[in-house]
């Protein structure tokens, strides 16, 4: 299945928050050269049983684990829309981050998601890799393609109220410093924001004041 | 110059060609699609205008910064970064043959029913696939009745008469930004079919000896026959790779080599004075670009907003009715803090477009590389702020080829 094909299973045009899909790793599908071995099983959900009309979800487990937790999500009636956008090194360098395992996971996910009858207007679950933000440099000659998500590569809070959800819930081991930037507007603003690591049932949390950025 | 819309049936597919052939890998910002589902038209009087005004500014703009790296004590006005100035010494041996030089120039139509020009993008303008491939794929929903320039053909044609044949080349940006990535790699799709060895690396994979750049990116190491610069320079000195200084003084063919700097910072106009009791002359500049002064020579007087010096995208610029309230305060808190740091200029009336009932205020960025027009980068927004929030869209031409 190519990039767009992939893309267009997941982003269909005219439905409801798929405008937020980011392209970057399904342009980066055609060329995929990878190797690795994946583990396709679909995890149970154990932290939620039936689809909240009113709460959004944000996936943030290391490599493709959100993709498949994203399909089983997919399969209570959320709306999984992939956030990933780190890029790939080129062929012969190394890198800090290993984006390239994405792109075969998106089109295992395609071939799922097809077969999943979704509402137009159910809530969403974004779909990002905790592996972004390893950025450590074993020598200053690696090229780093670790990455953030930034407030504008999701709806902003008054999108999420204006459109009946007023909870976001974040499964992750933690949360990171990127998503706390970004949450913590949303939650001056009126968004709940609620944690689970996947075993225990979502709670809410108060997010940390961000650093000022320096540019 | 008008916007034609694109048929509600063909955008989706316009949208998914424009992300994964013309490189619009950012297709969303917050609640906004970035692509405009309009056209702008240029009928051709209006493009052969806009081309000889770009000319011909862009003439002086480079009159103007050699005279100034050759007189740096004219430069103290800009209020450059002390780090950057410092480094300003070792450009005496730039050499604009050797070089390329990209700039980018930011016109808008007025209510006078005239044009101006907001800035000019020296260092870094961006835009490269949408002013090439995006106007390419809109002619061709209308037949392709109209014309348009191919910006990246010309670009990489005067790269190809700088760089030497086959000769390795490293795109140096923000690697962690797809965002640059996604201009970087169209420009070295580009070159790699010219026979270019193209390298996609950070500004502090390159390190000079003798003037000439080497990459250390692992891998990919040894001597670089061309440097493509997309990480701004103020950047530099705030992400601080070893031998920065490095790319003042390197012969090693550049774009932008930073001689752009005196340009790129928006406090350029505070020095066209001196500029001008030297025989360096700017009429072109002052009939576009609104008056420009000091914030402190503002106070009490109507009508001038606030923009940073080292503004880009738009961004911290203080239109009121384009700002929420709370981001209007913040930039006048901020331009109280730092007043060097900003300036004020006199604001022009944008006069919008209107279709389907809609009003779009227009950016048309016109590129020149080395001197000759190249092409056309616009977005256009629904407020007169031209920023992250604004749609790209392709600029065709009445008429056949030009």
């Amino acid at each position: 299945m190519s990039g767009k094909e992939t893309f267009k299973i997941w982003a269909p045009y005219g439905i409801k928050w798929t405008d937020w899909v980011r392209p970057v790793p399904f342009i980066a599908i055609d060329n995929n050269l990878n190797n690795e071995f994946y583990d396709f099983s679909i995890p149970s959900i154990n932290y939620i049983n039936s689809l909240k009309r009113d709460t959004a979800f944000i996936i943030d487990l290391p490599s493709y684990n959100s993709i498949k937790e994203g399909i089983a999500l997919a399969k209570l009636g959320y709306r999984p829309i992939p956030i990933f956008n780190g890029t790939n090194e080129q062929l012969g360098v190394i890198s800090t981050t290993n984006n390239n395992i994405i792109g075969p996971a998106l089109v295992w996910g395609a071939l799922e998601l097809k077969n999943i009858v979704l509402d137009n207007n159910t809530s969403p679950v974004f779909l990002l890799d905790t592996n972004r933000m390893n950025r450590r440099k074993m020598d200053e000659g690696v090229f780093d393609n670790s990455w953030d998500i930034y407030h504008q590569d999701l709806p902003t809070y008054k999108y999420f109220l204006d459109n009946g959800i007023n909870k976001i819930v974040i499964r992750s081991n933690s949360i990171q410093n990127d998503l706390n930037k970004i949450l913590y507007k949303f939650q001056k603003n009126g968004v709940k924001i609620l944690f689970t690591n996947g075993y225990d049932e979502p709670k809410e949390v108060i997010l940390k004041k961000p650093k000022k950025e320096k540019f | 110059m008008k916007l034609l819309k694109i048929p509600d049936e063909k955008f989706e597919d316009y949208r998914l060609n424009a992300i994964f052939d013309c490189y619009k890998w950012d297709p969303q910002f917050e609640d906004n699609n970035t692509l405009a589902k309009y056209v702008l038209v240029l009928t051709k009087e209006e493009h052969e205008e806009i081309k000889r005004l770009t000319e011909l500014i862009d003439k002086e703009t480079i009159k103007a910064e050699e005279f100034i790296n050759n007189n740096l004590n004219i430069a103290k006005p800009l209020a450059l970064p002390k780090k950057i100035y410092n480094e300003l010494r070792k450009m005496k041996n730039y050499d604009k043959n050797k070089h390329i030089r990209l700039m980018r120039y930011d016109f808008h139509p007025t209510t006078e029913n005239k044009w101006a020009v907001s800035e000019v993008n020296s260092d870094v303008p961006g835009g490269f696939a949408e002013a090439t491939l995006l106007p390419k794929l809109a002619n061709s929903l209308f037949n392709n009745e109209y014309s348009f320039i191919s910006f990246g053909d010309i670009l990489t044609s005067s790269i190809e008469k700088k760089v030497i044949p086959n000769g390795r080349i490293m795109l140096v940006h923000c690697t962690s930004y797809s965002d640059d990535r996604q201009v970087m790699q169209y420009l070295g799709d580009k070159l790699t079919t010219k026979g270019f060895d193209v390298i996609y690396g950070a500004a502090d994979h390159l390190r000079f000896k003798d003037n000439i750049a080497y990459s250390i990116l692992d891998g990919k190491e040894g001597k670089v026959d061309g440097i493509f610069r997309f990480t701004p320079l103020e950047w530099l000195k705030d992400i601080k790779p070893k031998n920065w200084g490095g790319y003042f003084d390197t012969i090693t063919p550049s774009c932008n080599h930073p001689i752009a700097i005196f340009a790129q910072t928006k406090r350029f106009p505070l020095i066209w004075n001196a500029l001008e009791k030297n025989g360096i002359f700017l009429d072109t500049w002052k009939s576009l670009l609104p008056e420009t002064i000091e914030v402190k020579d503002s106070k009490g007087k109507d009508g001038f907003i606030f923009k940073p010096a080292c503004g880009r995208v738009g961004e911290k610029i203080s239109i009121k009715e384009a700002c929420d309230n709370e981001e209007y305060i913040d930039i006048l808190k901020d331009v109280k803090k730092h007043p060097k740091a900003y300036l004020a200029q006199k604001k022009f009336i944008s006069k919008p477009l209107v279709i389907d009932d809609k009003e779009f205020h227009v950016c048309l960025g016109s590129y020149t590389v080395d001197g000759n027009h190249a092409g056309y980068y616009a977005r256009i927004s629904k407020t007169p702020r031209i920023d992250s929030n604004a749609c790209d869209i392709p600029v065709i031409i009445e008429g056949g080829i030009i």
